[in-house]
């Protein structure tokens, strides 16, 4: 952890009070989808910020209220959430709500889904790996390029997917993670910043570790710049879990070291 | 049509009962009730004008910011859970967050200044406008139990529209410091007006 970069749940104040920008919103709101006590005291805390608002109360010209009801009348109205909306999105549904007012376009009647934050989340970071990626790509020789403009279509639809999740977790020996998955696209992407390096006899491996075992998912590549990344890994099962492990240089048909990371997909 | 009023919460007691007329309200927006929003307007006009002007400060472009915020309720209101929090905090919180969004827009294309004044005028103002709005007085009251450090920040975050590292900036403390303080005071004040939820 950077210093001056404070855990998310310090940060529920300043999300609250909407101090929170860029980056350190994305970080929180990322976080908020997967910890429902966060949500629920944000929405506590919101309740406190409504009555700074009603204490700022003064009064509005008539025509304020006037213009509102002329648009309206012209105006459609958003269709409400079913309950058919894919069940993990409604862990960020507050968010989402919230963030409505920020994707939300008055004029050009633009609304986005209900899984705006973490669609925003996964096309930012999509945007960011795939930036990396291009220059990868770039320094690399010609066929090598074709084999990645292949991949790198392969994870613009993985960072694209309408059910496209983030997760973002530490890696035991240094450095964090950022994986993006798609259930329906049965794959993940996996990127890392500030991995420990390694001697060259060893390398990161990836593994899809689930109830029939585990299985060799990708080898990390070298760093670029202090970023690993990004690498695809399809044929994802339910129940698999992604795990990360040191191997010898060249991979391991089965890990052969401790996992360093391991997250519930 | 009338002026606005200042407060739907006019004094104790009546919170509760403004607390589910807005909700029962907002039900019968969500089914495109005109007149029920005419309603909701009016119910909400001061605080939403109010809180935005307080952070974008121009009469004018406050107004305008206000008018989104009214039309945006209008068309999200059949997305509005009671479960989720009351109808006034997310009414507020889109206001507050085109407000936040307007003056942060504006910061990107011509910075604007981190003036020290900045803080007094922050929680003065509450105070000046306690006499005609006893909602304001509660609050008031409440926010002098806070510390100074606690009532700042949150004061700078919500009627100034700064981000907590402007707000860590201006008061010459740690961003992480400000994020805990912007916690605990929220926190605070939440439970001295009793907050429900």
């Amino acid at each position: 952890m950077k210093p001056g970069r404070p855990e998310p749940p310090t940060l529920a104040g300043a999300y609250a009070l909407d101090a929170l920008t860029g980056a350190d919103q994305a970080r929180f709101e990322s976080h908020l989808a997967r910890c429902p006590q966060c949500a629920a005291e944000v929405s506590g805390l919101r309740e406190a910020t409504a009555r700074l608002a009603a204490a700022a109360a003064e009064p509005a010209p008539a025509r304020l209220t006037e213009q509102a009801l002329a648009a309206a009348a012209h105006t459609r109205q958003l269709p409400p959430l079913t309950p058919s909306a894919p069940r993990r999105w409604r862990a960020g549904r507050l968010a989402a709500a919230e963030s409505v007012g920020r994707a939300g376009s008055i004029r050009g009647l633009v609304f986005r889904q209900v899984w705006t934050p973490r669609l925003a989340l996964a096309v930012a970071a999509a945007a960011m790996i795939i930036a990396g990626f291009v220059g990868q790509a770039a320094r690399g020789a010609q066929h090598q390029l074709r084999q990645d403009q292949q991949h790198s279509h392969t994870i613009a639809a993985v960072l694209t997917a309408r059910d496209a999740t983030m997760i973002r977790a530490p890696v035991r020996t240094g450095g964090t993670a950022t994986v993006v998955m798609s259930g329906r696209e049965r794959a993940l992407v996996f990127a890392a910043a500030g991995l420990r390096s390694l001697p060259s006899s060893k390398c990161y491996e990836l593994w899809l570790m689930g109830p029939g075992g585990d299985k060799p998912a990708a080898m990390l590549p070298e760093p670029q710049h202090d970023m690993t990344g990004p690498v695809l890994a399809s044929g994802l099962k339910a129940g698999d879990h992604l795990g990360l492990t040191i191997e010898p240089a060249g991979g391991s048909p089965h890990p052969t070291s401790a996992v360093i990371l391991l997250l519930t997909l | 049509m009338q002026e606005g009023r200042v407060s739907p919460w006019a004094g104790p007691g009546t919170r509760e009962a403004h607390r589910d007329e807005l909700s029962t309200l907002l039900g019968r927006v969500a089914r495109g009730d005109q007149e029920a929003f005419e309603a909701v307007c009016r119910l909400v006009a001061g605080p939403v004008f109010g809180t935005v002007r307080r952070v974008v400060r121009d009469g004018a472009q406050s107004e305008e910011v206000a008018q989104e915020v009214l039309l945006e309720v209008w068309q999200c209101a059949p997305r509005f859970d009671a479960s989720r929090g009351s109808a006034m905090a997310w009414i507020t919180t889109i206001a507050h967050r085109r407000a936040v969004d307007r003056v942060r827009a504006e910061q990107r294309s011509a910075e604007r200044e981190l003036r020290a004044a900045a803080h007094a005028v922050a929680y003065d103002d509450v105070v000046e406008t306690a006499e005609a709005n006893l909602e304001a007085e509660r609050v008031r009251r409440c926010l002098t139990s806070l510390t100074e450090l606690q009532r700042e920040s949150v004061t700078l975050a919500y009627y100034g529209g700064y981000t907590y590292r402007q707000v860590a900036a201006l008061l010459g403390i740690a961003a992480g410091t400000v994020s805990t303080r912007m916690r605990d005071g929220l926190i605070r004040l939440r439970d001295c007006l009793g907050v429900t939820r």
